[in-house]
């Protein structure tokens, strides 16, 4: 049964990343996404996980998702697509794209099925409260991760001010000077 | 590495070799997606995906590499991490892209050609 659940989660995911991909429109594109999302944090609570299928749904499926379709909504779609129907200037480079992503596959799935990567005993077991277990990912967060932790407080304020700054809309004069 | 697991252990069905197997594949679309896009908002929506399977990396080494006396809880802790990350960029990203359509009323990266890459 969990297993079952399983790969109808994995298939889902696997086929919403393929709508990500492959869908023209940016907003059933970034819809898939957040398909995607969802089903990743289902895998998550079935893999024993609680605590970050909770953090992926609200952060993942909550705010990036709300600024990925804020951005799609923002931006005029209909100019979008025209342009986005043009021919790509770069001669083959969907043959490059397949032929590094069938590499990225293959070597990754020959990574994992070649033994480099061994599995404990303990692989099959989920313990009753999951694995992450919130007392301890605290506990370990303000202790020997602290100085990450403070980081990416540091990170969080400078992408704050930088998206500030990189969104402001300029005056009329900025603009002129740098286009085209 | 932390604390006791008391409570009985009930098997799980899902083995660690099917999430990396899974964390592959969605990697490898993600990097497909990235590479052949030309929309600037869908190569974010890519590196979403490849952030997303790192994570699933991340907590299938976790489950490796715990015990029944000792939960491996760095697995969690850096799947946090970047999931912060992962926000972080999306942001700036976006904003980035934003300013893009304000600069040249498009989204399609093939018309970022100023520097003549």
């Amino acid at each position: 049964m969990e297993q079952f659940l399983f790969f109808l989660l994995s298939l889902s995911a696997i086929a919403f990343s393929v709508g990500v991909v492959v869908v023209k429109s940016p907003m059933k594109s970034v819809l898939s996404l957040l398909g995607s999302f969802v089903s990743l944090a289902v895998i998550y609570l079935l893999i024993g996980f609680q605590f970050l299928a909770a953090a992926q749904l609200l952060v993942y499926a909550g705010a990036i998702m709300v600024l990925f379709l804020f951005v799609v909504m923002l931006l005029n779609l209909s100019d979008v697509n025209a342009v986005f129907d043009a021919p790509t200037r770069v001669l083959g480079q969907k043959r490059y794209a397949i032929a590094t992503g069938a590499a990225a596959l293959i070597g990754l799935v020959a990574l994992f099925a070649g033994g480099s990567v061994q599995a404990s005993e303990s692989a099959g077991a989920i313990p009753a409260e999951g694995y992450d277990r919130i007392e301890y990912l605290g506990a370990l967060l303000f202790s020997r991760y602290m100085i990450p932790f403070q980081a990416s407080a540091l990170l969080l304020l400078a992408t704050m001010i930088g998206v500030l700054v990189l969104a402001k809309r300029r005056r009329d004069g900025d603009i002129e000077e740098v286009s085209r | 590495m932390m604390a006791l697991l008391n409570a009985q252990a009930e098997v799980s069905a899902i083995s660690n070799d099917h999430l990396l197997a899974l964390a592959a594949i969605l990697f490898s679309i993600g990097i497909f997606g990235f590479l052949v896009r030309r929309n600037a908002i869908i190569v974010l929506a890519s590196v979403e995906l490849m952030l997303n399977a790192a994570n699933l990396t991340f907590l299938a080494g976790s489950r490796m590499h715990s015990t029944s006396e000792a939960l491996n809880l760095d697995g969690p802790v850096f799947a946090i991490f970047v999931i912060l990350v992962a926000a972080a960029e999306a942001a700036v990203g976006l904003a980035l892209v934003i300013a893009l359509y304000r600069l040249k009323q498009t989204v399609h990266l093939d018309a970022l050609n100023q520097l003549e890459g």
